[in-house]
């Protein structure tokens, strides 16, 4: 983040009003430690995947409920760079951080670090990758309840028999996991018939997924649903739709969210019924509170689950929602999660 | 002509025309008009791609910017567009104008850095997958998105632009033909007549063939060299245009499918008609093959991932042809 004297001004503004407001010395009384004195309290973010809207979000998630924690927070980055990532680790011990959240990373290369932080007396939280260490707890989205949210929606839509187009490329770990709850709503629901799958990521994703999609509803013109458990897949197969004059007769679900999907689903007679997503921000707010309550002594649990939301067309239209802002603005149940949230536990939101 | 001209000369078509009776009977909906022009559709962007490609393979030179090329023109139309707040032409000439410049830097590096085309250009791909992200820090760019300084971006693509991806012409069934699929075809025509019936073009040839000879015949060699990287680099333009105007937004990407998928195209086009030389026409006839292919392919439902395997056999076949089966790959 670049910082201009425009937003450096805001920021100190902020700070005074925040203070102004809140009074200082009341909140600290009721803060357990270390967070009596959190301007002592120095945490580090171990970043292996950064770039794109997804992991963008994670961070302001992060360095929100970091302000709002009144922590130090260092962010470490390592670009995909799995060796460097694990070398980030020891460089955070030797900063004399008191917590680590690691995001992402390989397992074979985070395990003996995220170990080596552990025996260093450091608090450690780890999110979206499994370091086989049970002093550290696994911050998740659920992607199977992602894709039943969705699926859900489509039933109550769509009733129970109707023909499904399905995207989908296996070995992705999110995307099998998406899978599974498919497979298992076929299963539940033998009115449910798959005439075709397909499925790309080469990109641009959306392009190519388009031209596939184009092929497969010339093939079966009978699809009347099309799950695509990715944004990606979905605007793909939405262009496709729109291509073959055929809005009106498909509806798609898919899973994620992003400013460009909201308009893509709020144009007019758009295939795009609805959609389920986690928000990253809230992620990464639940990633610093998991880590806070370890530093005071408190368990957050093995497991740290943040449920997603089901965002439908017609919400996003009768709240007049076009961006993730106003998405969080309107829909409460996006904006926050009741996930690692004791009583003493500013939330970032308020 | 021996049957071995015969096979030589016209082998690839008469596969392209097998193939097409294989899936109309394979599928339905295969052979209607609708089928024929998303197929197109589908190798537009890779075909206007592959003929810039073929420009700098005439002159003997390769470009493995062009990928990249394409996404950056997507980025910078987007950011025109949405962030910039300003028209369809604007963005249009921002990226035209991004191609010619990526193209004479290109041109000048390989011609008087002396930098071997394969590492200039590999330099560049890298060089534009960092620049095109570094406006929005790497965001991809949509109406409503918050800019790095908090700020909300605002501008909108326009319908002008928006209708070089989705508007269609009438062709004896109403709304029949995408823009994009027009622009493949004129471009193609264009460089198929700069090529083949220009001084200009047929000068290209001559360098591509022996630089030394058409240097000694008084042919300003760098400038020619120089000219077909900056082909290559308006046509990767072209494509970007049509790629953000079908997508409707600016995306983070690389590029290098499509880098991947017009080369192949371009050295498909290598065994058409026998030419076992780069060339418009086959440009064209191997893209539109591979279209085929994997539009059939996906109507039959086959797995994505035999379709890489397709293209690689597809592509190793047409090189046979080229290389095994013509007298001129002996030389």
């Amino acid at each position: 983040m670049s910082f201009t004297r425009r937003t450096l001004g805001k920021m100190a503004m902020g700070l005074i009003g925040a203070s102004c407001l809140m009074g200082m010395p009341a909140i600290a009384a009721d803060m357990p430690a270390p967070f009596d004195k959190p301007g002592d309290v120095k945490i580090a973010l171990v970043r292996y995947l950064s770039t794109g809207d997804f992991f963008q979000a994670y961070l302001s998630g992060v360095e929100a409920q970091a302000k709002a924690l009144g922590v130090d927070l260092r962010v470490l980055d390592s670009r995909q760079d799995a060796a460097l990532q694990a070398d980030m680790v020891d460089q955070a011990i030797a900063l004399g951080v008191q917590g680590i959240i690691i995001q992402h990373g390989l397992t074979e290369s985070m395990k003996e670090a995220a170990q080596r932080a552990v025996d260093a007396g450091i608090k450690v939280v780890a999110f979206d990758v499994n370091v086989e260490n049970d002093a550290i707890p696994q911050i998740e989205q659920s992607d199977r309840d992602l894709a039943r949210l969705a699926l859900e929606q489509a039933i109550a839509d769509n009733g129970e028999s109707w023909k499904a187009g399905y995207v989908y490329v296996a070995g992705i770990a999110p995307l099998d996991r998406r899978n599974e709850t498919w497979v298992e709503f076929k299963g539940k629901y033998p009115g449910i018939e798959e005439v075709a799958m397909f499925g790309t990521l080469d990109n641009p994703i959306a392009n190519s997924v388009a031209n596939q999609a184009r092929s497969v509803l010339t093939a079966n013109p009978g699809i009347q649903v099309m799950f695509a458990p990715y944004d990606e897949f979905a605007k793909g197969v939405k262009i496709a739709v729109d291509e073959a004059g055929m809005s009106k007769d498909i509806k798609i679900y898919s899973a994620d969210i992003s400013t460009s999907d909201i308009a893509a689903m709020r144009e007019p007679d758009s295939a795009w019924a609805a959609t389920a997503a986690t928000n990253p921000a809230v992620v990464g707010q639940v990633s610093v509170r998991a880590l806070a309550q370890l530093l005071a002594g408190e368990d957050p649990g093995k497991s740290v689950i943040v449920p997603p939301t089901l965002i439908t067309q017609k919400q996003l239209i009768d709240n007049d929602i076009k961006n993730m802002e106003e998405l969080s603005a309107k829909l409460p149940q996006f904006a926050h999660a009741d996930v690692a949230m004791p009583e003493w536990m500013p939330n970032p939101n308020e | 002509m021996t049957v071995r001209d015969i096979a030589i000369r016209y082998g690839f078509i008469a596969l392209l025309v097998g193939l097409i009776i294989f899936f109309t009977l394979a599928t339905d909906g295969f052979a209607s008009p609708q089928a024929a022009v998303f197929i197109f559709q589908s190798v537009a962007i890779t075909g206007v791609l592959a003929l810039g490609v073929t420009a700098t393979l005439v002159v003997g030179g390769f470009d493995l910017s062009i990928g990249s090329v394409a996404t950056t023109a997507m980025m910078a139309s987007a950011y025109v567009l949405v962030v910039l707040e300003q028209n369809a032409l604007v963005a249009v000439l921002a990226c035209l104008a991004i191609g010619v410049l990526v193209g004479l830097i290109n041109g000048f590096l390989i011609v008087y850095m002396r930098v071997p085309d394969l590492l200039a250009t590999l330099g560049m791909m890298f060089l534009l997958v960092g620049l095109q992200r570094i406006p929005t820090e790497g965001r991809s760019i949509a109406t409503g998105m918050t800019m790095p300084d908090g700020t909300v971006a605002n501008g909108t693509f326009s319908p002008a632009f928006l209708a070089l991806g989705r508007h269609r012409f009438d062709f004896f069934i109403p709304s029949l033909i995408p823009v994009s699929v027009v622009v493949l075809l004129v471009l193609a025509v264009l460089i198929w007549f700069f090529l083949e019936y220009t001084r200009f073009g047929r000068m290209m040839y001559a360098v591509g063939s022996n630089p030394k000879a058409a240097e000694l015949a008084g042919a300003p060699v760098k400038a020619y060299k120089i000219w077909a990287y900056v082909i290559s680099g308006v046509f990767a333009s072209i494509g970007g245009i049509l790629l953000a105007a079908r997508l409707g937004r600016g995306d983070i990407a690389s590029g290098n499918n499509l880098l991947l998928d017009a080369v192949a195209a371009a050295l498909i086009g290598f065994a058409v008609l026998g030419a076992a030389k780069p060339n418009a026409f086959g440009t064209t006839i191997g893209a539109l093959f591979v279209g085929v292919l994997l539009q059939g392919l996906t109507m039959m439902n086959a797995p994505y991932y035999t379709q890489d395997f397709v293209k690689g056999v597809v592509l190793v076949v047409a090189l046979v042809f080229t290389f095994a089966l013509s007298h001129r790959g002996r030389s």
